[in-house]
């Protein structure tokens, strides 16, 4: 099932979660023409905020990705309290709800380096393109080797284009 | 190694030093389509998005129909 990516954003951020785009889905919101399936976000771990992210994905089945079906588990308040970082499916896609990042920190860190983007018809926050280099870059991980070379094409073709 | 004094000097300016290994990758980067979606709004860039992962998954299930699965 392709991802609805307009489904997942409307369903957080009409919830009022606090969440920053980052992953393949910032890259693409800043130009890069990798495909990517998932949905990456970092979510903000206040109390209230993972009451509403609960909330936000509780009519969608969130389940934990790879894991055998019928395992007991409820994505709830209390679950988003004793974890961190979650790779889920549901009904809407695949979401992966991280709540800190390599290289950039958590939200209250990344969201300085972040901007507001309109997608659909919503204000979405979104990782800026030179922390997105950041934080994969210190992820280290091989397979992001191409995408992170594609993002650096990409941040000297817009500050070039800037210019003219 | 392809890439322009002018690429290495925008990472610095943004704090980022050039990796040769990632250097190496950078030249098998199609730079025109970055270009395209340089002229296309955050809104647009994800609504194409969208639609290539549909064409994709429509390929997937017609390649499946047409091997019998």
């Amino acid at each position: 099932m392709a991802s609805d990516f307009a489904g997942i954003v409307g369903a957080l951020v009409d919830s009022g979660v606090e969440v920053i785009v980052i992953g393949g889905l910032a890259a693409q919101a800043h130009g890069a023409a990798r495909l990517t399936q998932d949905a990456d976000f970092l979510y903000r771990r206040t109390p209230e905020n993972i009451d509403r992210l609960a909330a936000a994905l509780r009519a969608h089945a969130p389940y934990l990705r790879g894991a055998p079906p019928g395992l007991p588990f409820r994505f709830d308040a209390a679950t988003i309290q004793r974890g961190l970082n979650f790779t889920l499916t549901t009904a809407l896609g695949d979401v992966d709800l991280l709540g800190e990042i390599v290289g950039g920190g958590n939200y209250e860190d990344v969201i300085e380096h972040s901007s507001k983007l309109s997608v659909f018809g919503r204000d979405v926050s979104v990782i800026d393109l030179p922390a997105l280099i950041r934080a994969k870059r210190a992820a280290g991980r091989p397979k992001d080797l191409e995408a992170i070379a594609e993002l650096e094409a990409l941040l000297a073709e817009r500050e070039r284009s800037r210019e003219r | 190694m392809s890439q322009s004094p002018d690429d290495a000097a925008i990472l610095r300016q943004f704090g980022l030093e050039p990796d040769p290994v990632i250097e190496a990758y950078k030249k098998d980067v199609d730079r025109t389509l970055l270009r395209q979606n340089l002229m296309r709004t955050p809104d647009e860039r994800w609504k194409l998005l969208t639609a290539q992962l549909r064409l994709a998954e429509e390929l997937r299930r017609a390649g499946a129909k047409a091997r019998g699965e």
